[in-house]
């Protein structure tokens, strides 16, 4: 199953609890009618792991998630031989391999006679599929999703070339596999570096923003169901006012909705300068960042428009 | 519809953005699939194919904007045959008059709704500006003289059309001229403005970082400039110990890596020795990945103290690096890597000062040192390298070469800026820090010690 249309992906997309903006539809929408690759930008906690998560599911696929990290290498992303199952196979078939070789004249006929066999110790039996394998072997189309690739070696990167381009793979003792189904791809990158040209070349690129006001509002309200509309607004408001000053770390939309859940935990109804000083830890995760807000909340107060207690 | 995209990629890489063709196939297939009347879902769908990362991503709405705004301004105006035939006569008349000049032609062209050439000139304006000037002497005057040129072409093309307007009241009607007025002179204002403000990249990316943990409490808050003389000793000292201390740190780790995991591949290959008994076991051991690191250190008196800091530690802490290449500047690049390895660290610092061939007495200059750097040094740069620039960012007035530093971005794997500038005099006076930091990965304000160490701190850990 894919989406038939950009509304249709969107429509998807709100009942997996994902509200996205049109741009946002328009790529995942291409992605899936052109089978390319998405790499998704954006500052840290925008959604971008989140989306696909919300695309998996809306499409009622399987999600199979590659963390990338400095020194990721094939063995851990591809495929390894499994070398106890093979070790544990020959032991058990001492007796068998004894008999191939029992007939043999000399030693160069019983090294072809093993060789004859050896197909049977690498092949698909002896592969430990790993996530990239697992995901173009699927007879399931799946989504697959790997996480941070700017963190991975510049090597990883081009390694992964071959897969985004082609779908397909190749093992040296086996052959080249292709993709059963073609899966659904996000890279997501945190601009920790660049990315090569030849990668981004092969993607279609995204870059998600913090959202805007309405948008932000729509989230809010979708996650927590019980918020009240003008918390909600003063909420986002605030945020907003928040994000305009010089902060080390802005305040991202997972940060907003945890800092609501808390608002409600606290059975706030609306906002005063004082509670929003007091709960500034849930979206300022650096002391010099609340004191600039605190510095600043005359002007937040203002133009957020919270309610001065007297 | 394919010509006006081929048309705008063409206009997109004549400014400088690199797309493939690959790209434009890319662009064009899907362009079928969404209702290109929506202008946000087009935007959507160019601006993923043709601008891949957020710095891109300035240049390209600058160039959208341009491209399918403002250059179609024309389609406003009643399209008669009458009126664009009067307005190639006008633009005749003034061809007739004026110098063949290439820029010339391309103003012309860009008023004539044909960006192209124009925007190939802006592109030339702000990347080969190696300063030919007839004296030879590299300066910021070149390209803001061939500005000014620019600037006074399009205002003698201005004249001219005022001048054609005059001549012909009679024969053209005054709506017709009032039309061609105020079409001419958007397009002039959006020439004028376009040579004005060169686009730069949004820089969301990059890092600064202004607090700092405190390692030491006097005399790390002390800032590298005050120190007297027994401080500096003094200093050098816990400079030492705490080298020390990093050192172990690295050492630690490194062998608690060297346990990993069991290696089963060599584990069977070593136990054929014993007749398939596994007694030697082997682990995986894979070396953490070292960096490279590439210093640039501006020496003029005011930044020269803290790169000499920066300086004695990297070299202390060599063996947690591949390989360290530092060079030092005034208005000329030195390499001084050798000095360095040869001697011991206070020896160096002295010697590279007194043997480099580099004139103290000159005002730094950024651009000509990162001109040099290009044209000498570019290959010692790859993705494994990390640069770091100790520097003021004080230009001196002269051209800050800017696009050399983003050439040299793409290069590496991260650009380092260490500014031992109080906060409070950047982007102060010739202080180009706005404009440099945009290039790089990250800044930071390095001004003490404790900031220094904090610096190293995540360099090497």
């Amino acid at each position: 199953m894919t989406h038939k249309s950009i509304t249709d992906v969107k429509y998807h997309l709100q009942k997996a609890n994902y509200i996205c903006s049109k741009s946002v539809a328009t790529v995942v929408f291409l992605a899936q009618a052109t089978q390319k690759p998405v790499l998704v930008e954006g500052p840290a906690g925008v959604g971008k792991t989140e989306l696909a998560k919300a695309v998996a599911q809306s499409l009622n696929r399987d999600l199979i998630r590659l963390q990338c990290y400095e020194g990721l290498d094939e063995a851990k992303a591809l495929y390894e031989w499994e070398y106890a199952k093979q070790l544990l196979y020959t032991q058990m078939m001492k007796d068998r391999i004894d008999e191939v070789i029992s007939g043999s004249t000399d030693l160069n006929d019983a090294v072809d006679r093993i060789a004859d066999q050896e197909d049977a110790f690498f092949s698909e039996r002896f592969i430990l599929p790993r996530p990239l394998l697992q995901a173009i072997s699927s007879p399931e189309p799946v989504v697959l999703l790997i996480d941070e690739v700017d963190k991975s070696d510049p090597e990883f990167e081009a390694f992964l070339l071959e897969i985004l381009s082609d779908f397909q793979v190749t093992i040296p003792e086996i052959g080249t596999r292709k993709a059963v189904k073609i899966p659904i791809v996000f890279l997501t990158s945190n601009n920790y570096r660049d990315m090569s040209d030849a990668l981004k070349r092969r993607c279609i690129h995204l870059y998600i923003d913090y959202p805007d006001v309405e948008l932000e509002l729509q989230i809010v309200k979708l996650k927590i169901p019980g918020i009240k509309d003008r918390l909600a607004e003063q909420l986002i408001n605030t945020i907003h006012e928040i994000r305009n000053l010089d902060l080390k770390k802005k305040p991202c939309t997972s940060e907003t909705l945890d800092w609501a859940q808390s608002l409600i935990a606290l059975q706030v109804n609306h906002l005063t300068p004082e509670i929003v000083t007091d709960t500034l830890n849930m979206i300022c995760k650096y002391r010099s960042d609340a004191d600039l807000v605190k510095d600043n909340m005359e002007t937040i107060t203002k133009n957020a428009g919270l309610e001065c207690s007297i | 519809m394919l010509d006006l995209i081929l048309n705008f990629v063409s206009c997109s890489r004549a400014s400088g953005l690199r797309i493939s063709s690959s790209e434009v196939l890319d662009c064009v297939n899907q362009l079928e699939l969404i209702d290109v009347l929506e202008e946000p879902l087009f935007q959507s769908v160019l601006r993923s194919n043709f601008a891949k990362s957020r710095r891109e991503q300035a240049h390209f709405d600058h160039l959208y904007h341009l491209f399918f705004h403002e250059m179609r301004s024309e389609l406003s105006i009643p399209h008669s045959n009458e009126l664009s035939e009067l307005m190639e006569k006008a633009l005749d008349s003034i061809t007739a008059k004026l110098d063949q000049d290439p820029s010339f032609q391309a103003i012309l062209d860009f008023l004539q709704g044909d960006p192209l050439g124009y925007l190939e000139e802006m592109r030339q304006l702000q990347s080969d500006t190696d300063g030919d000037t007839p004296s030879g002497m590299p300066n910021a005057f070149g390209p803001l003289i061939r500005r000014l040129q620019i600037m006074s072409q399009i205002n003698g093309i201005g004249d001219g059309l005022a001048r054609f307007m005059a001549n012909n009241r009679q024969s053209i009607a005054w709506e017709d001229r009032k039309a061609m007025t105020i079409h001419y002179d958007e397009r002039l204002d959006n020439a004028r403005r376009m040579l004005r403000e060169d686009p730069e990249p949004y820089d969301d990316g990059l890092k600064k970082v202004t607090t700092y943990e405190k390692h030491l409490n006097q005399i790390g808050d002390k800032s590298f400039f005050s120190l007297s003389k027994k401080e500096v000793e003094e200093m050098r000292d816990i400079v030492e110990q705490l080298v020390r201390k990093l050192k172990d740190t690295v050492q630690r780790r490194y062998s608690k890596h060297k346990r990993g995991v069991l290696d089963i591949k060599k584990t069977l290959r070593a136990s054929a020795k014993y007749q398939g008994v596994p007694i030697e076991v082997v682990y995986k051991h894979k070396p953490k990945r070292k960096g490279k690191i590439v210093t640039l250190c501006d020496v003029s008196g005011s930044v020269w103290t803290a790169a000499k800091f920066m300086l004695n530690m990297l070299y202390s802490l060599q063996d947690c690096f591949l390989q360290v290449r530092s060079f030092i500047f005034v208005n000329e690049l030195e390499e001084v890597t050798q000095t360095f390895q040869k001697h011991d660290i206070n020896i160096a610092v002295d010697k590279s000062l007194k043997e480099a061939e580099i004139n103290y007495q000159a005002s730094t200059d950024y651009g000509s040192t990162f001109r040099q750097f290009k044209r000498e040094y570019m290959d010692i740069l790859n993705k494994k390298t990390t640069l770091i620039i100790v520097g003021d960012g004080r230009t001196n007035y002269s051209n800050p070469e800017e696009k050399i530093l983003d050439e040299m971005r793409e290069k590496c794997r991260r650009i380092i800026w260490l500014n031992p500038e109080s906060l409070v005099f950047w982007n102060t006076g010739d202080s180009r820090m706005r404009t440099y930091q945009r290039y790089c990965n990250e800044v930071r304000h390095c001004q003490n010690l404790n900031q220094l160490l904090d610096f190293i701190k995540t360099l090497v850990l």
